[in-house]
């Protein structure tokens, strides 16, 4: 009797996992650093406006063209707003948890997308990735030839500029129809 | 060792504390991490956190993940540990507190921020009483983030503070590639049957788990027409699942619809 607790112990054997020396069995869910691939990312700034700590961040600069996304992960809090959220499925959580750092700039990581300019007005409108990505869905959409050319002249224009060609459009058709 | 209690200007992403260290201390610091690698002293200061990475501290010290293999343990007073521990988003009435177990900690000492709080201020960085981190008010040697942290986390922030392990994360910076592409999902597969299937699935399964979803689907209808309804039953019978039997149901229907 008095060796029941020993048996009993070595029965249950060693509880401790043998983590740092052995890698750690994490569960299919698990929500670890947020891996951006920077080739499929558009620049859309969905993850950022999704980000619910501002850990995500979308910075504009016009004076040198480029749009810079930005992630932080001393301020992410693994949510995984941003992987549900991207469209093109740039970002997402994977299982690496060992982010502690000595220095503090280690814990930023960036990428920097090209402004397109307006053809009419020249004025930067949107990062050039995401144009191309739109008219690439539109041509998986079915639609080809000159109305996909058509389509992508008005892709390439400002908001502005695309009312204003609107606008001399629907006065020429009323002309037209008077 | 000079203190002004008086918050100094902080700039974004600049800290500067009001702290300074002598060239002895430092000195000192460089020796203790060599020497005491096998006796840890932690302390834990709370500057306003929620107390997820008080628990998470607590579960890396239990026999599990046994922080204590390496002679890391959690002592309760300031006076008795090597290393300080700062979670919580140092909010303003905490900043003294955190500077009083500063001072009350022999010195040299080692300064962690532990958890999303601790090394930026996390969620609540712009919270008007939170002054964003524990590297606001003290000099901070190395940050473990995470919300909470998990204890393997944190026992590899203590490894690599203690320079048994290297840290692995860098900075990156990417500049666009001048012919950088990218690629549409599905694009074998009509964009509105994509767009559909990809809304339902969200709909019933909600957005993480509807994506999974859907893209199981959406990958299954790429074999040969004649396959495709074969290869859907065996999938739902290999998965045994009930709800993801309904879902696919529904999305057949909005496949068949498509089609015909």
């Amino acid at each position: 009797m008095p060796f029941k607790l020993l048996r009993e112990v070595l029965k249950v054997g060693e509880a401790t996992v043998p983590y740092p020396f052995v890698a750690v069995d994490l569960t299919p869910g698990f929500r670890g650093r947020p891996q951006h691939d920077p080739a499929q990312c558009i620049a859309c700034g969905a993850c950022a406006v999704a980000c619910p700590p501002n850990a995500l961040t979308m910075t504009t600069n016009l004076d040198e063209g480029i749009i810079t996304w930005q992630i932080f992960y001393g301020r992410c809090i693994y949510c995984g707003r941003c992987e549900e959220v991207c469209p093109t499925r740039a970002i997402s959580l994977s299982h690496d948890f060992e982010l502690a750092v000595m220095n503090k700039a280690d814990l930023y990581e960036q990428a920097d997308y090209r402004l397109a300019a307006c053809t009419r007005c020249g004025v930067l409108f949107a990062p050039a990735k995401e144009l191309t990505y739109v008219l690439a869905l539109l041509e998986q959409s079915g639609v080809t030839g000159d109305e996909l050319a058509e389509r992508g002249a008005l892709l390439a224009m400002c908001p502005t500029c695309r009312r204003k060609n609107d606008i001399v459009k629907l006065v020429a058709l009323n002309q037209e129809a008077v | 060792m000079v203190t002004d209690y008086k918050r100094r200007d902080t700039l974004m992403g600049e800290t500067q504390y009001a702290i300074h260290m002598d060239d002895q201390t430092a000195a000192l610091k460089g020796a203790l991490l060599h020497d005491i690698r096998r006796s840890i002293f932690v302390y834990r200061v709370d500057c306003g956190g929620c107390n997820g990475c008080e628990i998470e501290i607590f579960a890396a010290i239990t026999p599990i993940f046994d922080a204590e293999r390496f002679g890391i343990k959690v002592v309760s007073s300031p006076r008795h540990a090597d290393i300080l521990l700062y979670t919580g988003s140092m909010t303003r009435s905490m900043r003294v507190p955190a500077l009083r177990a500063y001072h009350a900690a022999p010195d040299p000492k080692v300064c962690v921020a532990y958890g999303a709080c601790g090394s930026s201020g996390g969620i609540f960085h712009d919270l008007y009483c939170v002054w964003g981190g524990a590297d606001q008010v003290i000099p901070i040697d190395a940050y473990i983030p995470g919300c909470p942290p998990t204890p393997p986390a944190t026992i590899f922030g203590f490894a690599m503070a203690l320079g048994i392990l290297s840290q692995k994360l860098k900075a990156t910076h990417h500049v666009e590639g001048e012919d950088e592409r990218v690629q549409p999902r599905h694009p074998e597969l009509p964009l509105d049957l994509r767009v559909d299937v990809e809304r339902e699935s969200r709909r019933m399964a909600g957005y993480w788990h509807g994506q999974q979803i859907a893209d199981s689907f959406l990958n299954l209808l790429k074999a040969p027409a004649s396959d495709i309804e074969r290869n859907i039953q065996n999938f739902l019978a290999q998965k045994d699942d009930s709800r993801l039997t309904e879902i696919f149901g529904r999305l057949s229907e909005i496949y068949l619809m498509r089609k015909a």
